[in-house]
């Protein structure tokens, strides 16, 4: 069965060209130009075609597409990318501490949306999934369960503090994770503006987990937003 | 009783002794006459010294001394001569007439000291007022030239552009007038015409109030107050008008000046703003032009082409569009960065982690396995806008893999000098020649002043990059310098301060628990 897509745009031309893109690669997609009608597909969805996913546009005719994502967020919790031509970055990591899974700032690629979608749809789409709990991309391993982390199969090291921080990026892989989201769940609320700590964690990690350390793989930078563990290979 | 008058009181004082002395040593060898003489001579020197009634009264006493002392009969004041009688009289006559003169002339030597005072003012004040950059500024001095003047209260109230109220709050306040006073300001503004004591309008006031007049327009009041029982009132009043029309004049003046340069101002920013236009229409139509042709071409002759050629055009348009997202991002930041209130968003930032987003960004396009980065070991924090700096390479690396042959490196280092973050991007293109480069900085100055210096395809693409990226290093007081290479090619290098806002955080603690 296809996942069924939301996708709230005013632009007739994007979203046609999206819908094109979307269909061939089998996902159901609505349509809604208006935060009214997006509000109207979202409640009356039939029973059992529930929105497995939602592409908001924040600049909507009837309003902020923001408003809708707390309206959404306050009774489930349906992924949403955000896809905006505002670059503004203090709102994009507002939008992303408010439950935005992620977002994309127009233009775009077509294979850059795909991707964050799958990321996206694997995490929360599906209750019934299970919670990732192997990660592996390229020659890094991470197993939460038992804790162990590999390199081109040898053991790595790692403090607890550099794990705790892995750890948090593999639960949200292929996301973008906010300074603040990262720093109230490894260090604790009253550390969220110590984003030196960051600086310094990742940097470590950096020289244990990346071959060049400068052109690094898997720990991704988003500047000024945050950081992104690259997309896992496969689910184990 | 000042010393100046004290002193000229000694001097008729002994005036008068020597010459009743002398008369009195005199009194048997010289006759009636000669000393009367004597009195006369007195009496016309105390003049010179005493104030003018007094002169008078002292000159009738020492009359009816000298006929109780030496007329005879002696010691009373009956007269036995007619000729002596005329004698007397003549004698109060001509003292009393010298007093009048002493007295008419000191007035008329006041009354010049008075004009000349008030031209030295005139004058003065001109000079402060034509050397005033801004005369507004001298509202104050003007207030207390009026005060001087009159020695009243003074207020002074100047508007500080054309057509403006000076209950407006651009307008500028000297002095403390009550709300009635103020509101009379604003109406002799208005007006342009006085008003108040003596002026013929509101005469029933006891202020008066002047305006500043410049050429057709008012440009501020001054109030004065109490110059209705000001004893010279209806003298100074042209006096302060004129002080108050050079304010005005000079004002208008100045303002007039101001507004030329700010009609200057405006229409060159109009020709910049012009030519920015004119040029960024001109980097966007060529991306375009190819994004039309692959597009258009795909719509009608698709059908016609086999997999690859659609596949080709359809890069183009890819590339194409990226290359006009980067145009407008830099577009807005320029705008952005060249806002007065610009505000970066710093943070305590790792070189590593910069170049390596932009190395991944860059890795995206075809040409980027040509980066290579390289980061030393053990940089401290640096105190920034990461968006803005990934932007800078970004640009930087752009400019290097544009400019560069297809199969040479584009190097980007990132290096610790003494205070100095280092951020290098150097290629082996065809190099800068001299005289452009500081243009390359400029604002839409592309290389494209001949073949000679840049390859014919080069002239292509980010005419803001390089004025963004100098824009973005001096947000951060650093500083975008272009060096040649010797061998060949040139390295863009971006020099930001470590010590930004203070020593930077260099410890942190491990997390409180590891997650579960």
């Amino acid at each position: 069965m296809s996942r069924r897509i939301l996708l709230v745009e005013d632009d007739r031309v994007l979203r046609s060209a999206l819908r094109e893109a979307l269909s061939i690669e089998g996902y159901a997609l609505g349509t809604a130009a208006s935060l009214a009608d997006a509000r109207a597909q979202l409640q009356h969805a039939p029973p059992g075609e529930a929105i497995d996913l939602v592409l908001l546009d924040l600049g909507l005719p009837d309003g902020d597409g923001q408003a809708l994502l707390a309206e959404l967020r306050r009774v489930s919790n349906t992924p949403v990318i955000v896809i905006s031509a505002r670059e503004a970055e203090g709102q994009k990591i507002r939008l992303l501490d408010e439950g935005a899974d992620d977002y994309l700032v127009k233009p775009f690629g077509i294979g850059e949306l795909l991707a964050r979608m799958r990321v996206a749809l694997r995490r929360r789409g599906r209750t019934s999934e299970p919670a990732l709990l192997h990660y592996r991309h390229g020659p890094l391993a991470v197993d939460l369960k038992n804790r162990r982390v590999r390199r081109a199969d040898a053991d790595v090291h790692l403090t607890p503090t550099e794990y705790a921080l892995l750890a948090r990026l593999v639960r949200q892989a292929g996301q973008v994770v906010t300074h603040r989201q990262l720093l109230a769940d490894v260090w604790g609320a009253e550390h969220t503006e110590q984003t030196h700590y960051l600086r310094l964690y990742m940097g470590q990690l950096r020289a244990k987990l990346e071959a060049d350390s400068a052109d690094p793989q898997h720990l991704l930078t988003e500047p000024g937003v945050g950081y992104r563990l690259a997309e896992p290979d496969a689910i184990d | 009783m000042d010393t100046k008058s004290l002193t000229r009181t000694i001097l008729a004082l002994l005036a008068w002794t020597i010459g009743w002395a002398a008369m009195v040593g005199l009194e048997g060898r010289l006759d009636l006459a000669n000393l009367a003489m004597l009195l006369v001579l007195t009496s016309a020197l105390s003049a010179l010294w005493l104030p003018g009634w007094t002169s008078m009264v002292v000159s009738a006493v020492a009359v009816l001394a000298f006929n109780w002392f030496f007329v005879p009969p002696k010691f009373a004041f009956t007269v036995d001569l007619h000729q002596n009688a005329l004698l007397l009289v003549a004698l109060l006559l001509v003292n009393w007439i010298i007093a009048g003169l002493v007295i008419r002339q000191r007035r008329l030597a006041e009354a010049a000291r008075t004009v000349a005072a008030r031209e030295a003012r005139l004058r003065q004040w001109g000079d402060t007022l034509r050397d005033a950059s801004d005369p507004a500024a001298h509202a104050s001095a003007l207030s207390t030239a009026l005060q001087e003047a009159t020695g009243s209260v003074v207020a002074v109230s100047v508007l500080r552009a054309l057509g403006r109220q000076p209950d407006n709050a651009a307008a500028l306040q000297v002095g403390e007038p009550d709300n009635e006073q103020r509101v009379g300001l604003a109406l002799c503004v208005r007006d342009g015409r006085a008003m108040g004591a003596g002026s013929g309008r509101y005469d029933e006031l006891p202020d008066a109030y002047l305006p500043l007049r410049g050429r057709g327009v008012t440009l501020g009041a001054a109030l004065i107050t109490g110059l209705a029982r000001h004893p010279q009132g209806h003298e100074l009043r042209p006096h302060l008008q004129a002080l108050c029309d050079q304010m005005g004049s000079a004002l208008h003046r100045s303002l007039m000046a101001a507004q030329e340069q700010q009609a200057r101002d405006q229409a060159q920013l109009q020709a910049t703003r012009n030519a920015l236009l004119a040029a960024i229409s001109h980097d966007y139509r060529t991306p375009l032009a190819t994004i039309m042709g692959a597009a258009s071409a795909l719509q009608e002759q698709g059908e016609r082409m086999d997999g690859a050629q659609r596949q080709r055009l359809a890069a183009g348009i890819v590339e194409e569009s990226e290359r006009l997202a980067r145009l407008t991002d830099n577009t807005l930041q320029l705008a952005r960065l060249d806002a007065p209130t610009v505000q970066l968003r710093c943070d305590w930032e790792s070189a590593e982690e910069i170049v390596g987003a932009v190395l991944r960004r860059a890795r995206r396009r075809p040409e980027g396995a040509r980066v290579h980065a390289w980061v030393e070991p053990d940089l401290p924090l640096l105190w920034c806008d990461a968006m803005l700096v990934s932007q800078l390479l970004d640009n930087l690396l752009d400019n290097g893999l544009k400019y560069s042959p297809a199969d040479a490196l584009v190097e980007l280092h990132a290096t610790r000098d003494a205070e100095h973050l280092v951020l290098a991007v150097s290629d082996r293109g065809p190099g800068i020649a001299p005289a452009w480069r500081e243009k390359v900085f400029e604002v839409f100055q592309r290389g494209d002043a001949g073949p000679s210096e840049f390859p014919a395809d080069a002239g292509r693409g980010a005419g803001v990059g390089l004025a963004v990226c100098r824009a973005i290093a001096r947000a951060h007081q650093g500083e975008l310098l272009l060096r040649p290479r010797a061998e060949g090619g040139c390295r863009f290098e971006c020099r930001l301060p470590l010590s930004g806002e203070g020593p930077p955080p260099q410890s942190a603690p491990a997390a409180p628990e590891p997650l579960p």
